[in-house]
């Protein structure tokens, strides 16, 4: 339960690649050593780890088309445990080496084995691997902020601040808990806290008003076709967001989500650790499982004692019956011109006010666009200063229709070529939509401010929220092929 | 300077080995000591300085006993530190323990180890620090970290102490309640293990543990540790699974006490990080493995909440106590739910990649109450083809989910495949792979055409027996090929790979063949898709079941100006590509067939190709085409390519001028997986030597004023500057104990040696001429020029020839100079008697006594029997010996270390010890000479039996 050492990487595309910080556990190489005996692979240095990690990441050499060592059709790098083949002066293969990256950064470290070595355990029988990825994504986190852009001197000033992070969350190699982000809590004096134990991962206690903010948001992504061999796809995911503001050491505040008359069960729920129980049939739903309509459709009850910082207390999936904007997409290629057809419909039970909306209509691998000659039924239309994408924006609302369409023709004529995107080639095209609607949510469920309950002296203030945001939602050229399989999973 | 220590310290992290070769472990630890006691220096500074001995204590602590007077030092640091520069105190301790657990002072109880121990007990335990502040809090904290450590690394060392935690953390209201468990569970977990190791422990035992009571029988294995007699099992998780075992406690059902310790833990589990929480649900889970009398369904009140958790370290917990409990605790419908959990998270759009890709992973080696068998990636039986669906792999994936799950999609369509061939599963994989053939072709990067041809292998892996698709797939590559020809190298390594791996299938012969036919139907072509061409039928010509008659045509009209304009280019790499193609076919087993269309293109390459080069190897290969028999040709030409055959493909430069691998393994330097010889010292004769000397050995001539005019003498000998400058050391060259025969007889070998440091100047290499296993082993002379005489290592390296001249390169073990080995007679000039060198002897003496600038003296004492410093004097020190061997009551010794240092010994008996004075003009050798009479003293007081 414990990581041998442990790495920060940044790069640029495989490009001005450095170990920025590094930390060995001398400790728990001690335990290696004992543990793994013969088969035992020391950590090697630096330069070392670093040119194998970038290699079995497929970073190595960027500038080269193939690479056995790195290309082999054989070897599948089992990420998020990789192995490193460690060549010289002793060879070996370092494993399980848990890897996660983002942006500029890669994490990297090394749980110990603390099973016989030979043959190589199962991943799942090492807790050290569960604990190093919660320890690296917590220190992504740290080191990035929730953003995954991170301003260079922002990264320089906490990586400066790891050693001293590093004491209070991994002081000698056993991960504890995960980097604080942001400034620690104002240090509060001695408390009387009587026989109440202060949780750990509180830092501080609240003095003050008590305040409760809960923000619902439901993503809804989609994959459209308009194709009878395929079938469109849709999903939606929810998000209950939780700031509490309350006093006492170990407060009690439940939170209740309630759906709609015959809304379909909330499914596949994951709760903040921060809950003290639950009951089983909250978890029973799932989206894996046959639906049953007999199923627990709410109210889902989730009593917990907040930690200071905003936290999710708790995400679900649900199946909806309609996406809440149905497209229909069409392109046909003619005499070197392109004929687009677009109508957006939205479904009848969205409520028709957004905070934006708009499509985007990319036309990679090709020259820029020429003459754009396209009529929209309503909104308004732009075109990217690239020349490559339409941008059709259809503002806060639909026309009382409730449906809008584009038509016209577009030739490319450019004097340069525009991006390129293997997604997007000739008649491989796709709407991607770009909204949000505020106050509401397509699964129906909903937080009513008075069934936020405090157990607490004070009376709060509650604020509850809700809204739906679109991620991933593609409408497809249905003249083209989509990069998808026909065939459908047997649903 | 602070800028410089941050420098140093970054260069030493980054490479300790580098860092070390610039000064000694030795001479760095005790800057780094100096600097932090030194109070002008920042804490900042000294948190630095701290990293070397956390990071890497065993480089800058070779020995226990240096491990055990660093800790002395730093626990001084510690007690001097004022108590509010809390970060660099915690550091403080984090370094301790560090250093006594590397260098094992904390397994062998050593006195520092003991007071660190008590130092951590005391600062845990004083609750004047408690309350008042936060920040005494923390150095709390680490103290209970330390003392985990020190519990994991020695386990059992807390054992006695269970009581007192366990009361410490019932009444610690603050957060440290929370290292006070995780040392608690530890702690309990390691003292039920070692109860378990007794014989006839029972309930009595381990109440009589946790009530602190230490009476009982087992207390008097307390101090052995368990580390020394029963390996490192303690260390090893308990949970391994259906097939592992645990230790047992029979203790029959009255175990209130652990019970209720052990409620209380599960209770306040809650107020716990999740990294904490899991860690002890695990700990706590071994104990309760170990412990028959607890049923898991203390667990129970927990389960609801860890199986809803996002955290995937608690979910991990539970996963792990389904390993170990199964049935006694997971009925079968928990075992569907967890299931379909494991499958739900594993795409669960709010949990991140890495965690998704660890759940799919605990799917493949899911813990199930009843397994069949437990072979490597065997499914769950519950994971039917409906309930994995939610798993099929799309084109928006990442590499890693993409294969991830296309693998699991292929184990759980596996079945299928055979059973019914129309299976909608296997359909769906292979669309898959055909919209990411789609993307490849669309000039996808190359992260998406690695990712295919891996998807492409692991699809054939499964299903390379279902027809319709394997010629389907090949049908696909080849148009895929001709539109992308630098794909090649991909597509060889595919045939290669599932040629190897698949054994039983022909269907790489298959993609090969529609290769061969698609390039050789080209009725045009660039010259740029033609070096990929060439690549392609140079693989497709080692096929002996592939007809070759295309491959020819094609290479004869390649060459033909009219097709392309490759002849009058001359471009070397590309005519190598064609000598490599027709190298193959040399050795095709259908040659006879193919001997005069080969002849033709081999004699117009050597005729019209506008590169001298190829034109002189295509005449070789016509030659050998034209003139041996098939045999021989065979035989030419297969000798190194059956040794390595394609399995050994080395890129060099060699390789790429003759493309012939026959002449490229006699032009290549091989390496060799182990060391096939090593050099040992010779061992020399003292009595030898010692005779030699007495040939000198004519008058004694003793008169304290020539003291002086001998030194100078003495000392005019060093305006030559490489006088005795040198040491020569003797090795034997002989055969490590492995056996190959091919290494029995090595000629030409030359060995070269690299230093560790920059005590000594570089050293030649020595060239041996030849080395047989049954002869005997030659000796070398190993001259070292030391500039400071300390001991050293020595990388050393060699090239050889063997009899079938093959050249090899191979590590030699490294080569351990030790002090004495440095040490040399007084190089007096040869016509000197005994008395001129006395009177060196007594010159020096008197200088070294002044004890200026670097002179320094020092005195070692012993306790030796008169005859055991006699035998001493004789095995050691007769070289070196100025005074006369009879006069016992004070014997002189002087050791010459190159390039002009002196080891002055006065060796008197007296009453209570022998004292070996000691004066030397190198104040650095004393340590070292310190050790070397301490070993050889030992050595003499507890002589070898």
């Amino acid at each position: 339960m414990t990581i041998r050492a442990l790495w920060i990487i940044s790069q640029e595309k495989g490009e001005n690649v450095s170990i920025r910080f590094s930390r060995r556990f001398s400790t728990v190489e001690h335990r290696a050593k004992s543990l793994a005996g013969s088969s035992y692979v020391a950590v090697p240095e630096e330069s070392t780890v670093l040119q194998l990690l970038l290699t079995e990441l497929g970073l190595s050499d960027p500038d080269k088309a193939y690479v056995a060592l790195r290309d082999d059709c054989l070897h599948r790098p089992r990420s998020p445990a990789l192995e490193l083949r460690v060549d010289s002066p002793e060879k070996g293969i370092l494993w399980p080496m848990l890897v996660i990256s983002q942006g500029p950064l890669i994490l990297a470290c090394l749980p110990l084995v603390d099973v016989p070595p030979e043959p190589r355990p199962p991943l799942a029988s090492l807790l050290s691997v569960s604990q190093g990825l919660t320890l690296l994504a917590g220190l992504q986190t740290f080191l990035l902020g929730s953003g995954s852009k991170p301003d260079g001197e922002g990264l320089v000033s906490r990586l400066a601040m790891l050693p001293s992070v590093l004491l209070q969350v991994c002081p000698l190699g056993t991960p504890l808990d995960v980097p604080l982000l942001g400034p620690p809590a104002t240090p509060t004096g001695p408390t009387s806290t009587g026989n109440q134990k202060q949780p750990a991962w509180k830092t501080g206690l609240h003095r003050g008003r008590a305040v409760v903010n809960v923000a619902l948001t439901e993503t809804v992504r989609s994959m459209q076709y308009g194709n009878r061999s395929r079938q469109d796809l849709w999903d939606v995911f929810g998000t209950v967001l939780c700031k509490c503001e309350v006093e006492g050491v170990l407060p009690n505040v439940m939170v209740t989500l309630s759906l709609p008359p015959n809304g379909s069960p909330l499914q596949d729920i994951l709760v903040h650790p921060c809950v003290t129980s639950l009951d089983s049939s909250i978890l029973t739903a799932s989206s894996v499982d046959n639906c049953d309509s007999s199923a627990f459709s709410g109210p889902y009850k989730f009593p917990f004692s907040p930690p200071l910082e905003p936290f999710r207390l708790c995400s679900y999936t649900s199946q909806v019956p309609v996406p809440p904007i149905l497209g229909s997409y069409q392109l046909r290629e003619e005499e070197n011109q392109l004929h687009v057809s677009v109508s957006l419909k939205l479904h009848e039970s969205v409520k028709n006010s957004f905070e934006y909306c708009e499509a985007r209509l990319p036309f990679f691998n090709r020259d820029q666009m020429g003459v754009v000659d396209v009529k929209v039924s309503y909104g308004q239309l732009d075109i990217s200063k690239e020349k490559n994408l339409l941008v059709w924006v259809l503002g806060q609302k639909f026309p009382k229709s409730h449906e809008v369409t584009m038509e016209g023709k577009i030739s490319f004529s450019g004097p340069t070529h525009g991006p390129s995107d293997p997604l997007c080639t000739g008649l491989t095209a796709y709407i991607k939509l770009y909204f949000k609607v505020p106050d509401m949510t397509l699964s129906g469920c909903s937080v009513d401010q008075h069934s936020v309950q405090v157990y607490s002296s004070a009376k709060p203030r509650i604020v509850t929220s809700r809204e739906l945001i679109s991620k991933d939602y593609f409408i497809w050229n249905s003249t083209g092929a989509a990069p998808v399989s026909s065939g459908q999973m047997v649903m | 300077m602070a800028a410089n220590w941050a420098e140093r310290i970054s260069a030493f992290s980054r490479s300790p080995t580098r860092f070390l070769s610039g000064t000694t472990a030795e001479a760095f630890l005790a800057e780094l000591l100096r600097e932090l006691r030194d109070d002008r220096a920042s804490y900042s500074v000294k948190v630095l300085l701290l990293s070397p001995l956390c990071e890497h204590p065993t480089l800058l602590c070779p020995s226990d006993s240096v491990g055990e007077e660093t800790a002395l030092e730093l626990m001084s640091v510690f007690a001097q530190c004022p108590p509010k520069l809390v970060g660099f105190r915690c550091h403080l301790l984090l370094a301790l323990t560090s250093v006594l657990i590397c260098t094992s002072c904390a397994s062998g109880r050593s006195r520092a180890s003991q007071d660190f121990l008590d130092l951590l007990l005391q600062i845990i335990q004083d609750p004047s620090d408690l309350h008042s502040d936060g920040s005494l809090r923390s150095i709390c904290a680490t103290a209970c970290d330390c003392l985990r450590e020190l519990e994991a690394c020695c386990p059992g060392l807390l054992s006695q102490r269970l009581e007192l935690l366990c009361g410490l953390r019932q009444q610690e209201t603050s957060r440290l309640h929370q290292p006070y468990a995780a040392l608690q569970t530890l702690v309990l977990r390691n003292a039920v293990y070692q109860l378990t190791q007794e014989k006839g422990a029972g309930a009595e035992h381990l109440k009589a543990l946790l009530g602190g009571i230490t009476s009982v029988a087992w207390e008097a294995d307390q101090d052995s540790g368990l580390m020394n007699n029963k390996d490192s099992a303690i260390l090893s998780s308990l949970i391994l699974g259906p097939m592992g075992v645990v230790p047992t406690l029979q203790t029959g059902p009255d175990c209130k006490e652990l019970r209720s310790v052990l409620s209380s833990l599960l209770e306040e589990s809650y107020l716990l990080t999740p990294l904490c929480q899991a860690a002890l649900l695990h700990r706590l889970t071994e104990v309760v493995a170990m412990v028959p009398g607890i049923p898991p369904a203390i667990f129970r009140a927990q389960l609801l909440r860890l199986l809803g958790t996002s955290e995937v370290c608690l979910l991990h917990a539970t996963l792990l106590m389904k390993c170990a409990y199964t049935d006694s605790l997971f009925s079968a419908e928990d075992e569907a739910f967890i299931l379909k959990r494991l499958v739900v998270l594993s795409q669960h759009p709010r949990l991140t990649a890495p965690e998704k890709l660890f759940y799919m992973d605990c799917i493949l080696h899911f813990p199930e109450n009843r397994p069949i068998d437990s072979g490597d990636d065997t499914l769950p039986v519950l994971l039917t083809p409906r309930l994995a669906s939610a798993l099929a792999p799309t084109v928006f994936n990442d590499s890693a989910t993409l294969l991830s799950r296309f693998n699991l999609l292929s184990l759980v369509h596996l079945e299928e495949g055979e059973e019914a061939e129309e299976g909608q599963g296997l359909e769906y994989l292979y669309e898959h792979l055909t919209s990411l053939l789609y993307i490849v072709e669309n000039r996808g990067s190359r992260e998406i055409v690695v990712t295919f041809f891996r998807a492409v292998f692991l699809f054939l892996f499964y299903f390379h027996h279902v027809e319709r698709y394997s010629t389907s797939l090949t049908e696909q590559l080849c148009k895929l090929y001709l539109h992308h020809t630098h794909l090649a190298p991909h597509l060889i390594n595919l045939a290669d790979q599932t040629q190897d791996r698949l054994s039983e299938s022909n269907w790489a012969v298959g993609l090969l063949t529609a290769l061969q036919k698609v390039i050789t139907s080209l009725t045009q072509l660039s010259l740029k898709d033609l070096k990929w061409h060439l690549k392609m039928l140079g693989r497709v010509a080692e096929e002996g079941e592939i007809p070759q008659r295309n491959t020819l045509s094609f290479l004869s009209r390649v060459i033909t100006p009219s097709f392309s304009s490759l002849c009058e280019s001359g471009d070397w790499r590309q005519g190598n590509n064609v000598l490599g193609v027709c190298r193959r076919l040399l050795v095709h087993p259908s040659l006879d067939s193919l001997l005069i269309p080969l002849a033709d293109i081999l004699q117009h390459l050597a005729r019209c190709y506008r590169d001298t080069d190829i034109q002189d190897h295509a005449r070789l290969y016509y030659t050998l085409l034209t003139t041996l028999s098939r045999e021989k040709l065979a035989g030419v030409m297969m000798q190194g390519a059956t040794e390595g055959g394609r399995e050994v493909k080395k890129r060099s430069l060699s390789s790429l001028m003759s493309e012939g691998e026959e002449l490229t393994s006699l032009l290549t330097i091989h390496q060799t997986e182990k060391a096939i010889f090593r050099l040992t010292e010779a061992q020399s004769d003292p009595q030898q030597e010692s005779k030699e000397s007495d040939l000198h050995q004519d008058k004694v001539e003793n008169c304290a004023e020539e003291a002086n005019a001998a030194l100078e003498a003495y000392r005019a000998q060093f305006s030559d500057p490489s006088f005795a400058s040198e040491v020569t050391l003797k090795y034997q060259l002989a055969h490590t104990v492995g056996h190959d025969s091919r290494f029995d007889q090595l000629f030409s070998i030359r060995l070269h040696f690299s230093l560790t440091d920059n005590h000594y100047e570089k050293l030649h290499d020595i060239s041996v001429p030849c080395l047989f296993r049954e002869r005997p082993s030659p000796v070398v002379q190993l001259r070292l020029k030391p500039r400071q005489p300390y001991p050293t290592t020595l990388h050393a390296s060699a090239i050889f020839t063997t009899q079938d001249g093959m050249s090899w390169h191979t590590a030699v073990p490294d080569i351990h100079v030790a002090f004495e080995q440095t040490f040399m007679p007084l190089p007096s000039p040869q016509t000197w008697g005994q008395g001129g060198k006395l009177g060196v002897f007594e010159g020096l003496w008197e200088e070294m006594c002044t004890e200026k600038e670097e002179r320094a003296i020092s005195l070692f004492c012993c306790q030796l029997e008169e005859a055991a410093l006699n035998a001493l004097v004789r095995k050691r020190f007769l070289p070196y010996l100025v005074s006369d061997p009879s006069h016992k009551d004070e014997l002189k010794v002087l050791f010459f270390l190159p390039p002009q240092c002196h080891i002055l010994l006065k060796i008197m008996s007296k009453e209570d010890a022998v004292h070996f004075n000691i004066a030397t003009d190198n104040w650095q050798l004393l340590p070292h000479i310190g050790s070397y009479l301490l070993t050889i003293t030992a050595a003499q007081e507890h002589p070898p039996s």
